[in-house]
């Protein structure tokens, strides 16, 4: 019997890369800091889930029953990796609660951290209560309390969603683009109208990224059924007039400024590396790239490399991710990690 | 301070107190120049509400600002202030005034619909055209043209009668628009018309200019035509919240 697999991080990619794994037979020990299982979507309470539509609570929430349902996979909440040594095939791994646990390979699914918008102090957020997140509507959609000012809970009768926010900037060393905002964005707009069909929505965007089939399910259905506005202003500045809130920028396609008064502003929140980066990259001993995330291997010669022969990588941990290519990566990873640790124990062709 | 730059300032952004005291200094004349404050304070969402409603607008929403349209434009090529993908934009944020500038060219578009099929959303830019003049004739924005003018007599004769009269066209067309009925073209272009045409067809002609003939069976027509032009007219004006006409 080959040692289990150790899969760091219990998202959308490491749930599927430990369900890949138990489906060929193979163990896995599932480590995750948190005290449950699910990563973002279940963590921070997402609400329909792009581009399937269904709710996350349901579709993640189903992975991660399916995961502790199976007898080859020990998930272990609120447990943390505090050392990582030996090489592949025998590595050995230290947990936070003092265990010490042998592994064949190890698979880093330590997915990504929302960026935090108290660090674009111009655009209101922290400071004004009604400068919201998009984390935040899909917590208010997801709960069932609806979106609300949570200044003093009326329904907004017009809100404004600012594109990449800690995202393509060079003020906050963030020079990536966070690649799903746009299309959650526009999903999350015509959440709006359907809920609130008086309610108008703004987007405010630089350049709009709803790649792939994304582009007309999500940007054009926004404005052809949903009749959501788009605005090309990077905005300079939310403000309030002591009622409402008050957007300033330049409409450049007009070349002229704007103040526009707001019920609720929207910052559409980018994709970080995880704040533990640092430390997951001296405990595991793998390089970090240029902005942070986990550095990928080869890229045409080897599936879900990471700098160490042995460790892999899957999902936001790598860069910005969807929630779908999450999923197919830690199935990718699990194919490495599993190849990895039947060896020896299977023939090998030729 | 004076501003010397008045030649890039829109002449109506410029306020100008003849005489004004501010804190005991006399600032009249062009010491009290000020430039209006050029930020849009607020959008209008009912104006792409009403263009929508009027036959043509009703793909505005699509738009997403490619520029297509104007780049395809035959009359952009003549005069470059004559831009649909600007209005466009100025109508779905609403601001209004900004198109109010250019009321006096938006209804120049020629309907070439090249625009039409240039454009990649499908918005149909020359329809959105032709509802944002009636728009800005329904809101009392624009005067009748005297093409309007023209092209009214023009359809009253067909609805009514099934045929066109060019000589009572004509005749009502410059009643209207007080213009003497004995123009020198026309002098011209009469009295040749009497020297050369067969007999019998001026004979036809002249039967014609007295009795306004009618096409045979049109009263059915002409109802069907009429409930259908009330109709639009009724709707047109509910979506733009003005008056029933009748």
């Amino acid at each position: 019997m080959s040692l289990p697999v150790l899969v760091v991080g219990g998202g959308p990619a490491g749930l599927s890369a430990s369900r890949a794994l138990a489906a060929a037979g193979q163990s896995v020990v599932l480590v995750e800091k948190e005290d449950r299982l699910g990563g973002a979507p279940i963590l921070s309470g997402y609400a329909k889930l792009v581009p399937s539509g269904e709710w996350a609570k349901d579709a993640i929430g189903g992975m991660v029953d399916q995961v502790e349902a199976h007898k080859l996979i020990a998930a272990q909440t609120g447990i943390t990796v505090k050392g990582f040594s030996g090489k592949p095939g025998a590595f050995k791994a230290v947990l936070s609660n003092g265990k010490t646990i042998k592994a064949s390979a190890a698979i880093l699914t330590t997915g990504f951290t929302h960026f935090d918008s108290v660090n674009k102090p111009e655009w209101g957020f922290g400071t004004y209560p009604d400068v919201v997140t998009t984390t935040q509507i899909e917590q208010m959609l997801s709960s069932g309390a609806g979106i609300k000012c949570p200044s003093d809970g009326r329904e907004p009768e017009r809100v404004a969603i600012l594109l990449c926010v800690g995202s393509r900037d060079r003020q906050i060393g963030r020079t990536w683009c966070s690649k799903i905002c746009c299309t959650v964005s526009a999903n999350i707009a015509m959440e709006i109208r359907e809920a609130l069909p008086k309610c108008n929505v703004y987007i405010y965007y630089m350049d709009i990224r709803t790649f792939g089939l994304y582009e007309d399910r999500y940007y054009w259905e926004s404005q052809e059924k949903h009749k959501v506005k788009y605005i090309k202003a990077r905005i300079a500045e939310v403000t309030s007039d002591g009622k409402r809130l008050i957007v300033k920028g330049e409409d450049t396609l007009v070349k002229r400024p704007i103040t526009i008064p707001f019920d609720m502003v929207v910052h559409a929140i980018g994709m970080d590396p995880n704040v533990d980066n640092m430390t997951l990259s001296a405990i595991f001993d793998v390089k970090l790239q240029e902005h942070g995330f986990i550095g990928r291997g080869l890229a045409y010669s080897a599936i879900a490399e990471t700098s160490r022969p042995g460790v892999f990588v899957a999902g936001a941990a790598t860069g910005p991710e969807t929630i779908d290519d999450s999923i197919a990566q830690g199935q990718a990873a699990a194919m490495s990690a599993i190849a990895l640790a039947r060896q020896g124990t299977l023939e090998t062709a030729k | 301070m004076p501003i010397h730059e008045k030649s890039l300032i829109r002449s109506e952004d410029l306020i100008t107190h003849e005489e004004l005291v501010l804190d005991g200094v006399d600032v009249s004349g062009h010491w009290s120049t000020f430039i209006e404050n050029r930020a849009v304070t607020d959008y209008n969402e009912a104006m792409e509400d009403e263009i929508s409603a009027l036959p043509g607008g009703e793909f505005i929403h699509r738009c997403w600002q490619c520029g297509s349209c104007t780049n395809a434009c035959t009359v952009n090529a003549i005069n470059p202030d004559f831009n649909p993908r600007f209005w466009i934009y100025l109508i779905r944020t609403g601001m209004e005034e900004e198109l109010l500038r250019d009321k006096d060219i938006i209804w120049q578009c020629v309907s070439c619909n090249k625009c039409t099929y240039a454009c990649p959303r499908d918005v149909n830019p020359e329809g959105v055209m032709k509802a944002t003049a009636h728009w800005l004739e329904l809101k009392g924005h624009t005067e009748k043209k005297p093409s309007m003018i023209f092209d009214e007599e023009f359809t009253e004769q067909i609805v009514t009668t099934g045929k066109i009269e060019d000589g009572r066209v004509l005749r009502r067309f410059f009643a209207k628009t007080g213009q003497p009925l004995f123009q020198e073209w026309l002098v011209a272009l009469v009295r040749s018309l009497v020297f050369r045409l067969p007999i019998g067809l001026l004979t036809k002609m002249g039967l014609a200019t007295l009795f306004h003939p009618r096409t045979r069976g049109w009263s059915r027509s002409r109802a069907a035509m009429e409930e259908y032009i009330a109709e639009r007219e009724t709707e047109n004006r509910k979506a733009l919240g003005l008056e029933s006409k009748s």
